[in-house]
């Protein structure tokens, strides 16, 4: 399977899945590298391992190799951009196209970056402190999500020998990836709001400190009775404000501060030890030096190795995995020229 | 995959068949891809699988028409939310009948979806090896929290709490001493869309092997890999940092206060030429005595605070609409911060006729994002009962005749209602 993959992060990260399907990706990069959440060599190291790069960026050139491949993916920054590459004219392939808002419509060539478009999809309003500036969700999330399902649909189109256009938009990927806000607002008429990290109607649910670091916790009634175990405070369960979920959400604050000063006295290991014995659904917080070094990654057999600059490193697999087929061991991108196909 | 297909929309999966035995958000969010590409799906769920007859608090979405309703259980709007383009199939796999009927229909799929917990198929009877025995062909995909293996295999996993071990509580927050979670569960979406990349890559391999798998994808591991370009700068020393609304390489990139309570718009600038842009109409009110057009970004970044300073007071006392606009049309990034029903008021938004109106009561639903011409909204089919097509897909499936059905729910294997 040829699969070209044109543009920054969305076809990146679609590209990095196609590799590792064992397809034979080729890659253009128009123009300079979009602003990124981590360094070059991490991003071409994460993205682009396994693939051949074509420096070249002349539209003859991405028409003649698209014409060659079985699938393209083509990311751009506006919709006029994606027309200029030639995308509409390509016969040969099964074809997606990702831009911020998609190929029609009146913000079709409206410039946008990620945080623009979580802004406008709803998701921003509900992230950050309620009597704050909202947050920003770090990271590629958008991009990655996009390229994701732009994988998965030019893959079910190339199943069904479907070759004409794919337009996905990456402010409806947003939208289409909320859990409840839209539907809470169209049948019951209310606007979610952000209340930090609260999910807000489960209580308790938060980010609560830690002797050394920190722990969040989400707990379902079903799981009220283990957590108050887990506390070692039995007084809980026979406390009149916190009896059912809806007391709890009416008594959040004192609840709250019970917890705090509960976990205050605790360490991280401490409480990881008891959500395991009592079975209760927490995370204590890992960094990302923590992850890197997770027991259960590691035994899972989850990374991958990759060279950057003359060092070896640990990268993440993919998401998922066919049972007893290893991990892929992949050579850093290679050049390709005009012939690579 | 060369069956006819039933009950399904048009699209590519047209043929292929999955059964649903997803719950929660993840794993039914990917199979609702699935189901939008025109597989056949069908959901099977236990009797118990939607809740109690009588509903003991309102779901966090709401009730499907304002309601509980006569059939609360078929009401829960997050729930009807996901449940688009599949038929319902209510049986009992606790009992010996329930397990070998369900055997039966996964010898005529060719694909499975389930996110139980690590041993719930196992102690059911139904392990992948007994799975795989009656159809070697099977694509069997399992969503666990944490996986089947590790130390952290049987621990109980929601996204939120996954969120915090997946390592973006580093980088997601005020600033160093001050983490966030997102509190939108953000690992379930994260799971769910690589969910379809690995089920529709799978069809492909097995169109040119033949053979079936057993594919696992966690919550876990979807956030880590989130993750994955963070994780690498780590062990290269390049220390990761929370940047609340700004970004290591833009600026300006922040949320800045307009007009109304709680009223925001997000601005950035990802290139020089939009800085020049967005220069332009800070000079023109006057805004922009101390700054330069020709900073690139590293002045930008040692000027940030007098920049977000002037952008402050030019979109101050403004309505967030009347900002995005003369910034967009102006050629800067920029976004209205939106409310549910401002986002599905917005004119691309309704121009892309995103929002559906497809169920029940003429109830919007969140679209699909993927826009095919072999996929149309206007075929799309409502959330199933609970069991409402328990004899359709019996003698579609199996051909079973109505008498052998009526026997199974004599026998109390198939169900329409939950207990009382």
């Amino acid at each position: 399977m040829k699969v070209l993959e044109i543009g920054h992060y969305a076809a990146g990260y679609a590209g990095r899945l196609a590799v590792r399907a064992g397809y034979d990706v080729v890659r253009i990069q128009p123009g300079a590298p979009l602003p990124a959440w981590a360094s070059a060599a991490s991003m071409q190291a994460y993205l682009h391992a396994g693939k051949r790069c074509v420096a070249s960026a002349d539209a003859a050139l991405i028409s003649r190799l698209a014409e060659q491949a079985d699938m393209v993916i083509c990311e751009a920054g506006a919709a006029d951009a994606i027309r200029a590459l030639g995308f509409e004219d390509w016969q040969q392939p099964c074809k997606v196209a990702v831009t911020p808002f998609g190929l029609t419509g009146p913000y079709q060539n409206r410039p946008a970056t990620p945080a623009t478009l979580l802004a406008l999809g709803g998701y921003t309003q509900i992230m950050g402190d309620a009597e704050r500036a909202p947050l920003s969700l770090p990271g590629h999330y958008l991009e990655f999500q996009s390229g994701a399902l732009a994988f998965a649909a030019a893959s079910a189109a190339h199943l069904a020998g479907d070759r004409s256009p794919i337009d996905i938009g990456m402010l409806e990927v947003v939208m289409a990836l909320s859990q409840f806000t839209a539907v809470r607002w169209h049948c019951a008429g209310e606007v979610r709001q952000r209340h930090g990290s609260d999910f807000w109607s489960v209580a308790p649910s938060d980010l609560f400190r830690l002797q050394d670091g920190w722990v969040y916790i989400n707990i379902v009634p079903n799981f009220w009775d283990a957590f108050v175990a887990l506390l070692e405070e039995p007084a809980l369960l026979i406390d009149e404000r916190f009896q059912t979920n809806d007391l709890r959400m009416a008594h959040r604050d004192a609840l709250r501060e019970i917890i705090a000063q509960a976990f205050a006295v605790r360490t991280r290991a401490q409480v990881d030890a008891r959500a395991e014995e009592c079975r209760v659904p927490l995370g204590v917080v890992r960094s990302l030096e923590d992850v890197l070094h997770e027991p259960h990654l590691t035994e899972r057999g989850f990374w991958e190795h990759v060279a950057v600059a003359g060092e070896t490193l640990r990268s993440p697999g993919l998401p998922y995995q066919a049972a007893g087929v290893p991990r892929p061991e992949l050579d850093a991108e290679r050049p390709a020229d005009e012939a690579a196909w | 995959m060369n069956k006819q297909p039933a009950a399904a929309v048009d699209g590519p999966l047209n043929g292929v068949r999955v059964l649903d035995l997803t719950h929660v958000w993840a794993g039914p969010l990917a199979v609702r891809f699935l189901a939008d590409f025109g597989a056949e799906v069908v959901r099977v769920e236990p009797p118990t699988g939607r809740g109690p007859q009588q509903a003991s608090y309102s779901p966090l979405g709401g009730w499907l028409g304002g309601a509980p309703g006569e059939r609360p259980w078929d009401n829960n709007a997050m729930f009807v939310k996901l449940m688009r383009n599949r038929r319902g199939l209510c049986i009992d796999l606790k009992t010996d009948a329930g397990r070998q009927t369900f055997l039966k229909l996964v010898g005529q799929a060719d694909v499975l979806v389930e996110n139980f917990s690590a041993h719930t198929m196992q102690n059911l009877g139904l392990g992948f090896e007994t799975l795989q025995a009656v159809n070697p062909g099977l694509i069997y995909l399992t969503m666990p929290g944490f996986g089947h293996s590790g130390p952290l295999a049987e621990r109980v996993a929601f996204g939120p709490t996954v969120e915090a071990m997946s390592g973006l509580t580093d980088v997601f927050g005020y600033g160093v001493d001050e983490p966030r979670n997102t509190a939108m569960a953000l690992m379930d979406p994260v799971s769910g869309v690589n969910a379809v990349a690995a089920v529709v890559a799978a069809l492909q391999t097995r169109r040119r092997h033949g053979s079936g798998c057993k594919l696992e994808m966690t919550l876990h591991e979807g956030g880590v890999s989130y993750c994955g370009p963070w994780l690498l700068d780590q062990q290269l020393g390049v220390p990761a940092e929370r940047w609340a609304a700004r970004h290591p390489q833009m600026v300006p990139h922040g949320t800045y206060p307009v007009a109304g309570d709680d009223q925001w718009v997000v601005i950035a600038c990802a290139d020089d030429h939009q800085w020049q842009n967005l220069f332009r109409i800070l000079a023109a009110e006057n805004l922009a005595e101390h700054l330069q057009a020709e900073w690139g970004l590293a002045a930008r970044r040692s000027h940030e605070a007098q920049i977000d300073a002037a952008i402050v007071k030019l979109v101050a006392g403004m309505p967030k609409v009347t900002v995005a606009e003369r910034l967009q049309v102006a050629g800067v990034p920029a976004g209205a911060v939106a409310t549910v029903p401002e986002m599905v008021a917005d004119p691309q938004v309704q121009a892309r006729g995103f929002f559906v109106a497809y169920e029940r009561h003429a109830t919007p639903m969140p679209g699909n994002p993927i826009k095919m011409s072999s996929m149309q909204p206007q075929q799309w089919r409502q959330c199933p009962g609970l069991g409402e097509h328990n004899a359709e897909v019996l003698e579609d499936w199996l051909g079973l005749s109505p008498e052998e059905t009526q026997d199974l729910y004599t026998q109390g294997v198939l169900h329409n209602r939950p207990p009382a």
